[in-house]
């Protein structure tokens, strides 16, 4: 029986790096922290050129519930807070440029000594929000929220994405490897949190050794759940659906059917931030595709600039893209002057055969996608609406439910970009919401 | 055969019969002149006046005498032939035409990648923030022109929309579809306006485009009606309702961001009228009038810009502008 509606089998190609084991990227000389890297409300910078900051040092201060600070990753001279092209939007926004020391020292008191197990859950939560944790996974929704439910949602489930259903994609797969105790120890501080006595960890089946690891070394409320092989498997509504099979409603949260679903590399980074007190300052990250010479999974800080990653992964060879993320919902780059964020879970260097950049052709009515959508919407439709930029029609063809995961234009005989479409559509619908907010 | 036909006549009659009741009895009452003045308005609906369409644009301004002329892209003669028909005020609306305020081409401001998605301005804005380097001009795939109800939009060769002043009707459709809000509404009168709308530091800004504002201010200081504002980090920007399409911002401008079309229109001094005080000369920005104490005095056409400043301050009334 099939885990969920919808679906594609896209090629895993993830031998590039699959048993490739972590390496550390060596300390580098600058560093670029935007001080955006969460969704929700911003952040504000408070250091300013000529100040000394050292490793794990809060470099800006959230504004609002909704939003997390980012940290030094290591010891150094601001040399200013600078406009940068931000790896998501593309646009220029606020990044503190660090010069290092190359004496990497943390600051005051870091790393501490406590057992988060004798802490309660205000101070795990202040914990974990103070160390600047967001979703890992790429979607960068700040962790303490999606942690601490409101009044009169009772979440029963707590679900471990360690699915990672993005072709080429590793990193998660190599942190579950080599360092599992990171993982479920998290998983249990998470657990504390919430206050539940279970959790289950989910792994596609195409990682044998990662299910072994997780299997042998789990406690008994952690139950290791391998999920058959299909994209977009690791998306929370998707993978909500295959282990409890509840449906998350249209328009609505996991925590709607009881359920909280968390990273497993955000359940480490949870693990570091409230047993160590150590911030959010590097995370592991694959660096793969045909298009670099020695793909690699590396540990890396956080501001470590693209062009310093993809030397030290041998250089170029004949790329003809390089994304953020995986091939299915990656954020394509223009330049390689751009950081690595918190929730880059993978930098991928596509050939011009594996970009396979061209242009479209109109819709002819195939039905591919339709059976493929995962959220049983009619992309064709939308695609066709949003070339005449009829939003209004596509909302009430469910265009707000669809998550953008890119099976539709996948699957698309006449290579439409089907998501771009509904992207303009959301866009669309977004500022005529704005605009008529502000005349009311 | 004959019953055939007799059969289908009969049906055909009732059905007439019918029809015609009905039409009576159900008839929509409407105003005559309703329909008339649908027919003068352009029937673009273009949604424009706030209306859905040009025939509710019409009921509204025919059943309720307060309902002001909202259409902006119909012709002033027609305004008063609608004004005429419904035997009220309508009053009038100052024609408005629409403005490109980016001068940067490819060839001025380069792109930072190559977009090979839908050809639609708003679709490549959102591929990380749109493919050209300059965050505030213009993306040039059309998507003025293709809203245009009107055919007043066209891309130039430059790769930049460029608008007939003459069929544009200031409906401001491709105001809303810009996604960088590059396009205003000027006066049809005086199309002045400053063609850059960037908050780049004028070095950041000169790297990336060549024609830009560089925000010196020397226009703000030599308009003379303080319609221009050079405010720090902004481009400068022209407020309209000061504006009196003198054209003086347009010479001074060293990189020539100001465009405009000057209007031929020229002071000139009713000799039996001026009673020789000279404030005009004072007043005047461009040195065109001349003349002795206690005598009247008069203007150089060639070097008046029209722009009025005289007629304001002179006290008795002796100066009049005409067309050249």
């Amino acid at each position: 029986m099939s885990p969920f509606k919808g679906g594609v089998h896209p090629p895993e190609e993830k031998a590039l790096v699959r048993d490739r084991a972590i390496e550390d990227f060596p300390l580098g000389a600058r560093y670029s922290v935007p001080v955006q890297q969460h969704l929700g409300a911003p952040a504000r910078a408070i250091v300013k050129a000529g100040d000394a900051v050292r490793k794990g040092q809060a470099l800006s201060e959230p504004q609002g519930y909704v939003s997390v600070p980012v940290h030094a990753p290591t010891s150094g001279t601001v040399k200013g807070v600078a406009k940068v092209v931000h790896p998501v939007t593309g646009l220029l926004s606020p990044g503190v440029i660090i010069e290092a020391d190359g004496k990497d020292e943390w600051a005051e008191g870091l790393p501490l000594r406590r057992d988060p197990f004798a802490m309660d859950k205000g101070e795990l939560l202040e914990a974990i929000r103070g160390a600047g944790i967001v979703g890992m996974g790429g979607a960068t929704f700040p962790t303490h929220v999606k942690l601490n439910p409101p009044e009169g949602k009772t979440i029963g489930t707590l679900i471990i994405n360690g699915v990672e259903c993005e072709p080429y994609l590793s990193s998660d797969h190599r942190l579950m490897v080599e360092e599992p105790e990171r993982v479920l120890k998290g998983i249990q501080v998470a657990m504390r949190v919430l206050g539940l006595d279970r959790a289950v960890l989910a792994i596609e089946a195409n990682k044998p050794d990662a299910i072994r690891v997780m299997r042998e070394k789990a406690p008994g409320e952690i139950t290791v759940s391998p999920l058959s092989v299909k994209y977009p498997q690791g998306s929370e509504k998707q993978l909500i659906k295959a282990l409890t099979g509840r449906e998350v409603p249209s328009g609505g949260l996991p925590m709607d059917v009881g359920t909280v679903v968390q990273n497993c590399g955000t359940c480490a980074a949870i693990w570091d931030a409230c047993s160590a007190g150590v911030p959010l300052i590097e995370r592991i990250t694959s660096v793969t595709g045909r298009g670099v010479r020695n793909p690699k999974n590396i540990r890396v800080r956080v501001g470590t600039l693209l062009r310093d990653v993809i030397d030290f992964c041998g250089g170029l060879d004949g790329a003809a893209k390089i994304i953020f993320g995986g091939p299915m919902m990656g954020i394509a780059q223009f330049t390689q002057d751009i950081p690595v964020m918190k929730g880059t879970s993978g930098i991928l260097v596509l050939t011009e055969k594996d970009a396979d950049i061209g242009g479209y052709s109109p819709c002819i009515s195939c039905g591919r996608c339709v059976e493929a959508c995962p959220m049983g919407l009619i992309p064709s439709t939308l695609s066709r609406l949003g070339e005449r930029d009829l939003w209004q029609a596509a909302r009430k063809s469910g265009l707000t439910d669809c998550m953008e995961c890119g099976c539709c234009t996948y699957v698309c005989p006449a290579r439409r970009p089907i998501v771009h479409f509904i992207r303009h559509l959301k866009a669309l619908s977004r500022s005529a919401g704005s605009k008529q907010a502000k005349g009311a | 055969m004959l019953i055939a036909t007799l059969v289908v006549g009969a049906i055909g009659a009732v059905c007439a019969l019918i029809l015609g009741i009905s039409l009576v009895t159900f008839a929509v009452k409407m105003d005559a002149r309703e329909k008339e003045v649908v027919e003068m308005l352009p029937g673009a609906n273009c949604g424009a006046c706030g209306f859905a369409g040009c025939a509710a644009l019409a009921h509204e301004i025919t059943v309720n005498p307060e309902a002001p002329m909202a259409c902006p892209a119909v012709k002033e003669d027609t305004i008063k032939a609608i004004a005429a028909l419904l035997e009220r005020d309508m009053g009038s609306l100052e024609p408005a035409v629409a403005c490109v305020r980016c001068k940067g081409g490819p060839q001025e401001a380069p792109s930072r990648y190559e977009y090979v998605g839908p050809r639609d301005c708003r679709s490549a804005q959102l591929v990380a923030g749109g493919p050209k380097v300059c965050q505030y001009g213009c993306l040039g795939m059309g998507s003025c022109v293709t809203v245009c109800l009107f055919d007043a939009m066209a891309m130039g060769e430059d790769g930049l929309p460029h608008v007939n002043i003459d069929t544009c009707t200031g409906c401001g459709k491709c105001v809303e579809a810009c996604p960088r809000g590059i396009i205003a509404l000027v006066p049809k009168t005086g199309t002045y306006c400053v063609s850059c709308i960037s908050e780049d530091a004028p070095k950041d800004m000169k790297k990336i485009c060549s024609v830009g504002c560089i925000k010196c201010g020397i226009c703000a200081d030599v308009c003379p009606f303080e319609a221009i504002t050079a405010e720090k980090g902004k481009a400068a920007l022209i407020d309209q309702d000061r504006c009196r399409k003198c054209g003086l911002c347009t010479g001074v401008c060293p990189v020539s961001v100001i465009t405009g079309r000057t209007v031929p229109e020229k002071a000139r001094i009713i000799p039996g009228a001026c009673i020789g005080c000279g404030i005009c000369e004072q007043v005047c920005p461009t040195e065109a009038v001349s003349g002795r104490a206690k005598e009247p005095y008069s203007v150089d056409p060639g070097t008046c810009i029209g722009c009025g400043l005289c007629l304001a301050k002179c006290p008795a009334d002796a100066i009049e502008r005409y067309n050249a």
